[in-house]
């Protein structure tokens, strides 16, 4: 019958996928490199490739990029084992650590060191520049959003500095703030007028004025925030393990020595918008695990 | 006194009311601010990104949704398949136990279909780590629960005289059920299976959340960094892809339907069935993502009563609830009653033309990108959020509507037309009476997915218990979890038991003749 | 002494009525019975008491002195019921309905091979013959077909299951005059016809009296009641006339 002669064709298809697969499955342990997910598609592809051959390179390793698009699920991969390095924001990053003891921070840019957050207002709005930390006060009652609801300078940081001048997530109109999902998001939404005012990361803001995104006869900055530490590189505790000894030493000085004289070294960090990467440590993290278990988003 | 009765043709139109209050919200929140933007965003369309990187990014997430949507398609029809017979009444009754098991069972079913599969996404992760097998299951669980009940429903709908006939001359139950529920239940399942693949396809955008990439993962991206022509590139690539599976299974249901043998349709189904677990295998093989990694179990904490209660009092439940549900009724009004009226007001061939289009598009757009859309000229509200949720399932009603009158024959609409009734009212008469109570049961089924999608749309503006989920997710708060998602399954409970009352209400017309009871 | 199928003290209740009440029925090997009585009577309701389909609310119902809800499937088999709405799954052909008849002393594996495609056996081909069907029929959906057919196509399904005992209600309704006489022939002079073998015992329930003449007994129902049981013979106009006249 003609079915069976069908049947056997696809059982045979079926096994052999089977052994095909068998033999993928023995090469050497790779370095799973993840993100959390804050830049578009094309620049995150060219970044990823850049920075994962060039750590096989240095390495001698095989180095794979994962593109985790959610925050949470980047730190339950982080936690399940599933990524080994990950660049991580300030709050997942802690989250990161906490929920996986031994996790080793690695690295941060130049810039997280000293990181900010602007508050930015619609010029319809009325909402005055404001000088003072106190005169937040401005925004109760205004169409206000944020970014994503993970996000440590879209939300964590700039929640944080709303609540010391006691001004609560419910204090804003409809009793809830917008979570726009991003900063290039809260940017249009301000400017567009859907809300009032709202707060993104300063370097995105920065460049979106370069790019000429920002029309400043709709949006400007009204405050920016004090500084505080953000993204930074986290890898798993066992790498010495599984790579040989001393790994997370060389993974860790191949990061930092990253330098703009080299033609792809300094497009990536063009791409990572750094001029170097330079050392972090766990301890320049407990202002952001405070805040963030003072603010609920770790128990 | 006269007394008014509804009948189910003007059920399926009345929701559109919900339109009312909704345009009311969003109009007066009306503003150009985003305009510019929007202009951005449609002009984009035209100008979609051809740098080869982004084509070649694009190219590769489409492969693999497709690839994953294709297996996801087939574990869900056929886990559902079978959960759907085993929590059909007639399957104890031929068994010889109480049907009260069935009920049950199909209550035990809502509680996994009531949760996003994002949500079961993020669970699973939890416990088993980055493995594609993550991504297929949490498509899986709430897909094939929901396969499960529209079957559980048809199955339960067919008369079963000839099976109490042969159960009673002595056949054993397994060759009992083959032979009188299978014939009648195949081109149920080839119908409805075919356009779950295309829901698979959907929900396979979501595979960005597991490391797989994904054509998700692109609209995501670009969605978050607004870079529109980047998304227009993934927005063509799977529009091409969706109008061509429609094409192709709107052939195949008319072919499959012109065999009434139903042994051609069950070897037919069961090759493409076969095929596409195989393809699908090698393709993501061939794509590098590798299905066959291993499990490990990762434990979390469970929470403590304590925790659970402290959890309880820390959030605003009536506040959670109540947005929940009307932004669900809201969402709901609009995708079941907007298809009907427009037809009704638009019935000519060119109204017909130019509305599927339109909900061909808005079904390829999804929820969080039309509500960002809709802010970029109108105010938060919870009416934005409401409105972005009907109008992506405002698309799936209006092909299921369309569908279902192409299927049936035109004698009706003609001969109530050459009754010199005009067009819009021949259409309402001749062609919706007859698809209304179908097109009702579909509309209880989407209404479930709604309450579940109200996880996606929080950038409106952090509404309802959706939102509260994903926030209690970030915190990995699991007694808010636990609770939230508790809820989320009591709404879909009652949801349901308000629509099978609906439903038995309505076919009370029909006049359903007594089962006797089996024996043995 | 047990008959082949006894019913004992039988009543089934409907609302504030009976449909039947006092049922005392004892079918032996080899008897062809003629169940007469007006529509509305219980005919319909005894044949399903008998069957085991319908539970009547008080009484017995014993196959070979065993309790119907106690029978196996094999001695289930052993009854054969040809019901008044035929009960063919539509969807199926022609082949594929009379091949159900043999369902019960098959596996279930048999049971989707038999959706797969036609099987033709003898057994199948001589029960379509026998009911006057064409071969051409074989393919054919049931859904196809016209009522009298249809019913071939039933008292062909019934015939493959080789029953010990024939319940049959209104087989005869939808056939052609000539058909009629051949099917009762069928039932009540045949044994067999090679290779099938033909219920040796009968329950037939009639709309018209004119045709028990061939049967060996009969029983007369009346508000749910039997207000005779006797030989053919012995049975008397005025009797026949009973049933058929109000009070």
């Amino acid at each position: 019958m003609n079915s069976s002669r069908r049947n056997f064709i696809f059982s045979f298809l079926f096994i052999s996928t089977l052994f095909v697969s068998n033999g993928t499955t023995w090469a050497r342990p790779k370095l799973i490199v993840g993100a959390i997910p804050d830049q578009n598609p094309e620049r995150l592809n060219r970044l990823y490739r850049l920075l994962s051959s060039e750590l096989s390179n240095e390495l001698d390793i095989t180095v794979k990029y994962v593109p985790v698009t959610n925050y949470p699920a980047a730190v339950t991969a982080f936690r399940t084992g599933g990524l080994d390095l990950v660049w991580f924001g300030g709050l997942t990053g802690v989250q990161a650590r906490l929920q996986k003891p031994g996790a080793k921070v690695l690295a941060q840019r130049d810039v997280d060191a000293n990181f900010q957050s602007v508050f930015i207002a619609n010029l319809n709005s009325n909402i005055p520049v404001i000088k003072n930390q106190s005169e937040l006060r401005v925004l109760k009652g205004k169409r206000f959003t944020f970014g994503s609801e993970s996000s440590t300078s879209g939300r964590l940081m700039p929640q944080h500095f709303l609540q010391q001048v006691d001004i609560k997530i419910t204090d804003f109109k409809g009793r809830r703030p917008g979570f726009s999902g991003s900063h290039d998001a809260t940017l249009a939404l301000v400017q567009s007028g859907a809300y009032e005012a709202g707060v993104l990361n300063k370097q995105v803001w920065e460049a979106n004025v370069n790019r000429k995104k920002v029309n400043s006869s709709k949006v400007r900055v009204i405050w920016e925030t004090p500084i505080y530490v953000d993204y930074h590189w986290l890898a798993q505790p066992d790498l010495d393990k599984r790579f040989g000894n001393g790994f997370t030493e060389k993974l860790t000085k191949t990061l930092l020595g990253l330098s703009k004289s080299s033609i792809t070294q300094s497009k990536i960090l063009k791409l990572f918008g750094a001029n170097s990467f330079i050392p972090a440590f766990e301890h320049q993290y407990k202002d952001i695990e405070n805040v963030a278990r003072k603010l609920g988003k770790i128990k | 006194m006269r007394q008014f009765k509804l009948s189910s043709p003007i059920l399926t139109i009345l929701p559109a009311l919900a339109l009312i209050p909704v345009l009311g919200v969003v109009l007066a929140g009306m503003h150009n601010g985003g305009l510019f933007i929007l202009f951005e965003f449609f002009s984009a369309s035209i100008h979609p990104s051809l740098d080869p990187a982004v084509i070649h990014s694009a190219w590769r997430g489409l492969q693999i949704t497709i690839a994953t949507a294709l297996l996801s398609w087939v574990i869900s029809t056929f886990v559902g398949v079978l959960l759907g017979l085993i929590s059909s009444s007639i399957f104890w009754q031929v068994f010889g136990f109480s049907t009260r098991i069935a009920i049950v069972l199909r209550r035990l079913l809502a509680i996994p279909r009531s949760i996003h599969e994002l949500i079961w996404g993020l669970l699973l992760l939890q416990l088993l780590g980055l493995s594609p097998w993550v991504a297929i299951f949490s498509i899986c669980i709430p897909y094939s629960c929901l396969v499960a009940r529209v079957l559980t429903d048809q199955i339960d709908n067919l008369d079963h005289k000839a099976l109490i006939a042969i159960r009673n001359s002595g056949v054993n139950h397994i060759s009992t059920l083959i032979t009188a529920l299978l014939p009648p239940i195949i081109p149920v399942i080839n119908s409805y299976g075919g356009y779950r693949l295309e829901c698979a396809l959907r929900g396979a955008t979501l595979l960005g959340v597991f490391g797989m990439g994904g054509i998700g993962t692109e609209l995501q991206l670009t969605l978050q960094s607004l870079e529109f022509k980047e998304m227009w590139t993934s927005l063509w690539m799977l529009g091409v892809v969706m109008i061509s599976l429609e094409a192709g299974l709107s052939w195949w249901r008319k072919d499959s339907f012109l065999t009434k043998q139903s042994e051609r349709q069950l070897l037919i189904s069961m090759a493409i069935m076969l095929a596409a677990i195989v393809i699908s295998f090698l393709w993501l093989q061939a794509l590098d993502v590798n299905i066959f990694s291993n499990f490990q179990w990762h434990p979390i904490p469970l929470p403590t009563l304590v925790e659970i209660i402290n959890a309880f009092s820390e959030l605003p439940w009536i506040n959670l609830i109540t947005s929940t549900i009307v932004m669900t009724i809201f969402a709901a009004g609009i995708a079941i009653g907007i298809p009907p009226l427009g037809m009704m007001l638009w019935p000519t061939k060119l109204g017909t033309t130019l509305q599927s289009a339109v909900w061909s598009f808005l079904r390829l757009v999804p929820a969080p990108l039309s509500a960002l859309l809709l802010l970029l000229c109108t105010s938060p509200s919870i009416s934005v959020a409401a409105l972005a949720l009907g109008l992506q399932n405002l698309g799936v009603m209006g092909r299921l509507l369309k569908e279902g009158i192409n299927q049936q024959n035109d004698n009706l609409y003609a001969a109530i037309h050459s009754s010199g009734s005009g067009k819009r009212l021949a259409w309402l008469y001749g062609h919706l009476s007859p698809q209304s109570k179908s097109y009702l049961a579909y509309a209880a089924y989407r209404t479930d997915v709604l309450l579940r999608e109200t996880v996606v749309v929080g950038v409106v503006g952090g509404f309802g218990l959706g939102w509260q989920l994903q926030e209690s997710l970030s915190s990995f708060n699991w007694a808010q979890v636990v609770l939230v998602a508790t809820s989320f399954s009591i709404l879909t409970l009652i949801g349901e038991s308000i629509s099978e009352d609906v439903r038995h209400h309505l076919l009370k017309s029909i006049k359903r003749e007594q089962n006797p009871s089996l024996q043995n | 002494m047990t008959g082949l199928l006894d019913l004992k003290d039988i009543e089934v209740r409907e609302n504030n009525g009976y449909r039947l009440k006092d049922i005392q029925l004892s079918i032996n090997v080899g008897e062809k019975i003629a169940l007469l009585g007006r529509s509305g009577a219980g005919k319909s309701t005894l044949i399903a008491v008998a069957n085991g389909s319908l539970k009547p609310n008080s009484g017995k119902v014993s196959w070979r002195g065993i309790e119907l809800k106690f029978l196996n499937n094999r001695q289930r088999n052993e009854i054969g019921t040809l019901w008044q709405d035929l009960r063919l799954v539509e969807e199926l052909t022609v082949s594929q309905n009379i091949n159900i008849g043999a369902l019960a002393k098959k596996n279930f594996l048999w049971a989707f091979y038999n959706l797969l495609g036609t099987i033709k056996t003898k057994e199948c081909l001589t029960c379509l013959q026998a009911v006057g069907l064409d071969n051409v029929f074989l393919t054919t959906p049931v859904q196809e077909l016209s009522g009298g057919q249809r019913q071939r196509v039933a008292i062909a399904r019934l015939l493959m299951q080789q029953a010990e005992l024939l319940l049959a209600d209104e087989p005869l309704s939808n056939l052609d005059p000539t058909l009629v006489d051949e099917v009762l022939k069928l039932f009540l002079n045949k044994r067999s016809i090679d290779p099938i073998n033909i219920p040796k015992t009968c329950l037939i329930s009639l709309h018209r009296p004119d045709l028990i003449t061939n049967f060996t007994r009969v029983v007369g129902l009346k508000r749910g009641r039997i207000i005779f049981d006797c030989q053919v013979a012995e049975l008397t106009p005025l009797e026949i006339n009973s049933l058929y006249k109000d009070r």
